[in-house]
């Protein structure tokens, strides 16, 4: 990464001071940033997730970038502002932010933005300008989704006021810990050893696991991803794999969209933050199940996929393309995975998570018994 | 064996049951095609004398109708046709299936006789009186009046309370009346107004008074001083008949030989075509033989061979055209015109049919809503059959099938994909051939056959080429104005801003400010140029217009010329 919190101010200064010189000697000023998207993207399988290649997005100062340019300075002003008094917002506070400063201000009533995704594009075009995390620039997203249970690990925040706290999971009972957006500001420690990590999409089923005794009767880690995991879940996962180095599975629903969306962005990050797939990826994740295989071996109840349905039939499509485009899938490293995606193409089926349930419905913990009995023959990809 | 008795009906019997089929489905659609019928009978009547149409048309609500939610409706449709013979006023009006057009192969307005036989119903049906004629030929002393009634049982016109008129304020035409239970319905796809704008369009000749309820009386002059000549039929091509036509069509010729009858009953069949029937096996005996002599197998044998037997494709010259110049004319009655754009194909043959498209678009100034924007509303569409608006069933209408698969978007008009073009034109677009085929008896629809869609998408595309000139011209003075009001609104918030963040003093921010001004005027001057290249374009077109049409310019092409 090439901005951090301390010399993000001084690098939008020498930015801005260029700009400004530009304009002295009537040049048109250039705004360079990395081009995240998949188009721009790397995969090389000794790091394990994707990265930027050398396609940069030029926005040169014309009549019609005016208004992108002025308002991506109005911007990074509130941030900078923010960075000095340390206040913290999140995207829709920024929004709001923008929107009182122009109230108070009539002369910026141009910038004005009509809708939160228009402030929130230009925060982002911020970030990879300056190369930089939107965390660096204290601009947080909600903390969604990474509820961790655990009897073994114990995690020390370090405050932004230079102390530092310590929560030992094993003491919060059923009641999960919320990783932050920035977890590299956390130590990890494991009281004993801790066997594995377990990655559940469904925040209900992790829920469920927990009440019925999974982190007693197992030394692991258990994860709520709640669907496609977010900055604060990526990070946190990572943190495990790198601070613990004990295995990580995935255990979530078989369709296109689980594997594209959700397992895909864990293990590798996504093309649309490549900047920091660094940081918010755990190349060690397994994906655990639903296997196409499981359907069979277990007699799961599967579903044809809805191709009338527009989101299915999108996700299909996708998967199509994620095929034939996709660093990460067309690298032969993750071939079983691909193998999967082509089988979800070829079959038009889908298979729940929860399916397993099915198995045996009266003894509750026969979905982690299979669980565990899949990471004990290595029955996962 | 049922015990039910076998009976027949007459024609005026099963649509006297089934108007609903010749446009009489509800109270609105009642009064329109009442008026509709009246005033097509009109005007053909008019073409063929060669008499300069004047018609007047009055309409107005009589008190409460007899069916539910109606109201007792009068129209009154009066012309300077040359009047109708006492003899066959019963039949126009009182008889089904009496024409003088049928099946001639003519681009009349009717063809069948049955519109007006079908109004006289149910002006009979519902208020108990037919139609109310007076007439008067040039050879008649007095004008006379009477009401005729359809005879349901027999389809026959009876004649009721015929009186002579010793003062009637014309030397010949024709006046007929009806009083009707329906619903006046003025704006919108199927109203009143949108009928007579339409009929306005496609008849430049025609000088058109009309009273309509709360509202004004309208007179709108004709543009056009020539009568329009209807072409005579032509002789029919071999291809387009089916064996029994075939046949049927010998029988009208007598005891003429093979070979005359087909040189002289059918078009583009020659000596030489009739050798190449020969080798298609059509045997060289029957040719002298007298043709209503021959065996009925005899004439299977010849049809086969004229059927193998490769012709030139049908005659256009059955098809009439309004013609662009007068048609342009014709577009400024509708209102106050921005631009428009007006293309008359010539005609050509599709499913073996003679068809001459012509098409009409127009921005008007009275109609501006959101301009071009993706919220706008879809353009209004006039469709027209031999010169007859459309107004109902429009989306399975070839008409709208062209229009919607045309790329709008390439002549700067907004468009969905597949769908009509969004904003405030006009899309005219008239359809002539002496045998249109449509979708229904109300003949509101016409078939969306692959060949016609084709042909009419082509007008429209030329239609759009002329068109998109003067929408780009407006689209650069836009882009020029929203480029000044960049420059001015957002120049000065990014100095300033900039200047803050890196604590620039007050000379460093004029000079930026100063910097900022010299580049993007330099992108202004651009866009100035630009807009003067596409003024110069559109007064290339508005001149090579004028030079094909005469006078006929939108008030932008006004403005143009001003300009320059």
């Amino acid at each position: 990464m090439a901005g951090t919190q301390t010399d993000i101010p001084k690098m939008s200064k020498t930015l801005c001071n260029r700009l400004l010189t530009d304009l002295e000697n009537a040049r048109r000023p250039v705004l360079e940033a990395i081009k995240c998207s998949l188009d721009n993207a790397n995969y090389s399988g000794k790091l394990g997730y994707l990265t930027p290649g050398d396609k940069r997005v030029r926005t040169e100062l014309n009549v019609s970038s005016v208004q992108k340019m002025s308002r991506a300075i109005f911007l990074l002003e509130i941030l900078l502002r923010n960075l000095e008094t340390g206040a913290v917002n999140t995207k829709r506070e920024l929004y709001y932010i923008s929107k009182g400063e122009v109230k108070h201000n009539p002369e910026l009533a141009p910038l004005d933005f009509t809708d939160q995704s228009e402030s929130d594009s230009i925060v982002d075009f911020i970030c990879e300008m300056l190369v930089c995390y939107r965390e660096d620039l204290n601009c947080f997203a909600n903390d969604r989704g990474g509820q961790t249970y655990s009897d073994y690990l114990v995690v020390t925040e370090k405050l932004p006021s230079g102390g530092s706290a310590t929560v030992d999971l094993g003491s919060l009972g059923t009641t999960p810990f919320q990783p932050k957006n920035r977890p590299q500001s956390l130590k990890l420690r494991a009281k004993k050893k801790i066997d594995f990590c377990l990655v559940v999409e469904s925040e209900g089923t992790a829920n469920t696991f927990v009440a019925n005794g999974f982190c007693k009767r197992h030394k692991s880690i258990l994860v709520g991803a709640q669907g496609v995991p977010s900055n604060a879940v990526r990070g946190w996962v990572k943190l495990i794999q790198d601070q613990l180095r004990i295995p990580i599975y995935f255990f979530g629903d078989l369709d296109a969209y689980t594997m594209q969306n959700i397992y895909r962005t864990l293990k590798a990050g996504s093309a649309g933050s490549l900047i920091r797939n660094s940081d918010f990826s755990a190349p060690d994740v397994r994906f655990l199940g639903v296997l196409p295989e499981d359907i069979k071996k277990y007699d799961l109840a599967d579903y044809a996929v809805r191709e009338t349905d527009l989101q299915e039939a999108r996700a299909l499509k996708k998967a199509k393309d994620a095929l034939a485009n996709d660093p990460f899938f067309k690298d032969p490293r993750n071939k079983k995975v691909s193998q999967i995606l082509k089988w979800l193409l070829k079959n038009k089926r889908r298979c729940e998570q929860q399916a397993y349930f099915m198995v045996d419905p009266r003894d509750p913990a026969k979905p982690e018994k299979i669980i565990v009995e899949k990471i004990k023959k290595k029955n996962y990809v | 064996m049922a015990k039910d008795k076998i009976t027949t009906s007459s024609t005026a019997e099963y649509f006297s049951k089934n108007l609903q089929q010749v446009g009489f489905s509800s109270a609105t659609k009642a009064v329109l095609t009442t008026l509709k019928e009246a005033v097509d009978n009109s005007l053909d009547a008019c073409e063929d004398a060669g008499i300069l149409p004047e018609l007047n048309i009055e309409i107005e609500k009589k008190g409460n109708g007899t069916l539910k939610n109606t109201d007792l409706i009068r129209i009154k449709v009066e012309d300077n046709g040359p009047g109708l013979d006492l003899d066959d006023v019963p039949k126009v009006f009182g008889e089904y299936l009496a024409s003088s057009k049928f099946g001639r192969g003519r681009c009349s307005r009717g063809q069948q006789g049955i519109g007006i036989s079908a109004a006289t119903t149910w002006a009979q049906l519902t208020s108990a009186r037919g139609a109310q004629v007076t007439t008067k030929t040039k050879r008649m002393r007095n004008a006379v009046s009477m009401v005729v009634n359809v005879d349901i049982r027999h389809n026959k016109g009876l004649v009721k309370n015929k009186e002579s008129l010793s003062k009637w304020d014309r030397q010949h035409g024709l006046s007929v009346e009806f009083l009707i239970d329906g619903r006046v319905q003025l704006n919108g796809e199927g109203g009143l107004l949108t009928y007579l704008q339409g009929t306005t369009l496609v008849n430049p000749h025609l000088t058109l008074t009309y009273k309509l309820p709360d509202q004004e009386k309208v007179v709108i002059k004709r543009v056009e001083q020539n009568c329009p000549q209807v072409p005579d039929a032509t002789m029919p091509h071999p291809h387009t008949m089916k064996l029994g036509e075939f046949i049927h069509h010998s029988h009208l010729f007598g005891p003429i030989a093979l070979k005359s009858w087909l040189k002289k009953g059918f078009t583009r069949v020659s000596d030489n075509i009739i050798e190449q029937m020969v080798k298609h096996g059509l045997k060289k005996e029957y040719l002298a033989k007298p043709v209503n002599k021959l065996h009925q197998s005899e004439m299977k044998e010849i049809f086969a061979a004229v059927q193998k037997t490769e012709l030139m494709a049908p005659t256009t010259r059955s098809v009439m055209t309004i013609g662009e110049a007068p048609l342009a004319l014709s577009i400024r009655r509708m209102g106050e015109i921005d631009f428009f754009s007006v293309v008359t194909r010539k005609p050509k043959i599709c499913d073996s049919k003679p068809v001459a498209i012509e098409v009409a678009i127009a921005r008007f100034l009275d109609r501006q809503g959101p301009r071009d924007e993706e919220d706008s509303a879809p353009v209004t569409v006039l469709r027209f059959a031999n010169r007859v608006p459309l107004q109902f069933d429009k989306s399975a209408c070839a008409v709208v099938r062209a229009i919607e698969t045309v790329n709008w978007r390439s002549y700067g008009i907004s468009q969905r994909t597949n769908n009509l073009p969004l904003g405030p034109y006009v899309f005219a677009v008239s359809v002539v051939s002496p045998f249109i085929k449509f979708k229904n008896a109300s003949k509101e629809t016409i078939d969306a056959s692959d060949e016609l869609v084709e042909e009419i998408r082509r007008a429209l595309m030329q239609a759009g080429q002329r068109l998109s000139r003067h929408i780009r011209r407006e689209k650069k003075a836009d882009d020029l104005e929203r480029k000044k009001e960049h420059i001015e609104q957002f120049g000065p918030i990014l100095v300033s801003a900039l200047c803050r963040i890196v604590k620039a003093p007050a000379k460093r921010k004029k000079q930026a400010t100063d910097g900022l001004v010299k580049l993007l005027g330099r992108e202004l001057n651009q866009a100035k140029e630009q807009l003067v290249q596409a003024e110069v374009e559109v007064k290339k077109v508005v001149a090579q217009r004028e030079k094909r049409l005469g006078k006929g310019k939108g008030k932008k092409d006004e403005d143009a010329e001003a300009e320059a």
